[in-house]
C-alpha cells in the first residue's frame, strides 16, 4: 500500500529532475519497485516534464508519443491542464492501430474498419471492449493465454461483433512479448496480422525495473506498444467501461 | 402508474439493501485453473461471499473454462467438493461452462461433467465474462 504523505511532490520532482543525492535516489528506486502508486506519481511527473519541454522548447516528442497522430486535436478539446493532456495522449496512444508498426509488407486490416468483419456481413452492435491481463510468461501459461485471446477474437468475428481487445502485459508476463524470450513470437505475429482489433501493450514500469534490477534492456516484439503502467492502464480501461479478464 | 410501480420497486430494493449492509451484488467468478485444491478453495470463497451478503442479495455466476472445466469432473470423485457445488446451486449460484473448451477437450457435458444442463453451456467462457461485466457484474478471479 502506498503512503501518500511519505514523499512530497517537491521531493519527487527533485527525483525526476535528477537532483537528489545518490543515497536518497537509491531509496526512491527501492520504494518504486515495491509501490505501484508511487510509480504512477513519478510517471505523471515525468510526463509533465516531457509536455512542458515540448511546449516551451519544442524538441521532438519521445517516440512513444510520436505514434499518436491526433494528440493535438484531443488535447485541444480538453481544459488545457497538462496532466489531463498527458492522460489523453496516453489513452489515445492505444487507439493507434498496432498494425501501423508492422513492416509494410504485412497486409492487415485497420482497427475498426469493415475489414474486421467477415466479407459477407458488416460488424454490428455497440463495441465490446476487453482488456486481458497477463502477468506470467511461463510457456504453458502463455499458450493458454494465447488460446483464450484467439478464441475470443474468433468468437467476436464469427458473431460479427464490433470488438477491441487489449492485452496488458506486466510483471513476470513481460517475457511473453520480449524479442529474446517470447515462447511463441510467431503466433503473436500471426494474431496481430489476422486481427487489426488486437493490441499487445507492455508496461513501462516493468521494462524500467528489468533494466534497473537485472541490467536487461528488453526489446519487444514488433507491433507491441508500451504503456506507462500496466496496473494504471487496467484501472483506466475499467473506468472507461472495458471488461477485465485475467488469464 | 408504471413510474409509481418503479418507484415502489426501487424503494423495496433500497430497503433490502439497507438491511443487508452490502446491498445487492452481481458477481462473476472466473475459474480457469485445473488444480483441484485451488478450485475447492474458490468454491469456499464463493460460499463465504454468499454468507456475507445474503443469498437473497446476491446473483453469482461462476464461469468455468479452460482448465477450470475440470472442476465438474473432479467433483464426481470428490464428495467434499461435490457438496460445496450442490450447496452453492441450492443458493442460486449458476455454473456456466465454456463450449469452446468442451469442444477442444472433446468433453460431453451430459456424461463427462457433473450435473450440467444445456442452458448452463455458453458459447465462449471469456466472451461470457466480458458480456456479464457489461451487464454490471463485478469480476472476481479467486
Amino acid at each position: 500500500m502506498s503512503e501518500p504523505d511519505k514523499y512530497s511532490d517537491e521531493f519527487l520532482s527533485a527525483f525526476v529532475d535528477g537532483q537528489l543525492a545518490a543515497e536518497e535516489k537509491e531509496r526512491v528506486y527501492l520504494e518504486l519497485s515495491r509501490d505501484e502508486a508511487l510509480g504512477r506519481r513519478v510517471c505523471e511527473l515525468r510526463g509533465m516534464r516531457e509536455l512542458v519541454r515540448a511546449a516551451y522548447e519544442n524538441p521532438p516528442l519521445p517516440s512513444r508519443l510520436r505514434r499518436a497522430p491526433t494528440i493535438g486535436r484531443r488535447a485541444a478539446g480538453a481544459a488545457a491542464a497538462l496532466v489531463l493532456a498527458l492522460s489523453l495522449a496516453l489513452g489515445w496512444l492505444l487507439q493507434t492501430p498496432a498494425v501501423s508498426q508492422q513492416p509494410p509488407d504485412q497486409t492487415a486490416p485497420a482497427v475498426g474498419s469493415a475489414a474486421d468483419a467477415p466479407p459477407a456481413a458488416g460488424v454490428t452492435g455497440a463495441p465490446v471492449r476487453v482488456v486481458i491481463h497477463v502477468s506470467d510468461s511461463g510457456r504453458a501459461h502463455v499458450a493458454q493465454a494465447l488460446d483464450e485471446i484467439e478464441g475470443l477474437l474468433k468468437f467476436y468475428r464469427a458473431h460479427h461483433q464490433n470488438a477491441r481487445v487489449e492485452v496488458v502485459i506486466n510483471g513476470d508476463g513481460l517475457g511473453m512479448v520480449r524479442a529474446d524470450a517470447a515462447p511463441f513470437p510467431e503466433r503473436i505475429r500471426r494474431l496481430q496480422r489476422e486481427y487489426g482489433n488486437l493490441v499487445f501493450a507492455a508496461c513501462q514500469n516493468t521494462i524500467d525495473r528489468l533494466r534497473r534490477d537485472r541490467g536487461i534492456a528488453a526489446r519487444l516484439l514488433p507491433g507491441v506498444v508500451v504503456i506507462d503502467s500496466g496496473v494504471a492502464q487496467i484501472t483506466r480501461r475499467q473506468h472507461q467501461g472495458w471488461a477485465y479478464i485475467q488469464v | 402508474m408504471r413510474n409509481l410501480l418503479l418507484l415502489l420497486t426501487l424503494g423495496l430494493f433500497a430497503a433490502g439493501a439497507g438491511a443487508a449492509g452490502y446491498g445487492k451484488q452481481k458477481v462473476v467468478y472466473h475459474i480457469n485453473g485445473d488444480e483441484p485444491k485451488q478450485q475447492s478453495a474458490a468454491l469456499g470463497n464463493i460460499q463465504n461471499h454468499v454468507n456475507a451478503v445474503g443469498r437473497e442479495n446476491i446473483d453469482i455466476k461462476v464461469v468455468l473454462h479452460g482448465g477450470g472445466v475440470s472442476l465438474l469432473q473432479h467433483v464426481k470423485n470428490n464428495e467434499d467438493m461435490r457438496s460445496k457445488v450442490d450447496q452453492l446451486k441450492l443458493q442460486g449460484v449458476v455454473f456456466n461452462i465454456c463450449n469452446n473448451t468442451l469442444k477442444a477437450k472433446k468433453l460431453d457435458y451430459k456424461t463427462d461433467l457433473y450435473d450440467v444442463a444445456e442452458k448452463d453451456v455458453v458459447p465462449s467462457g471469456v466472451a461470457e465474462i466480458a458480456q456479464l461485466q457489461a451487464q454490471g457484474y463485478t469480476y472476481i478471479k479467486p
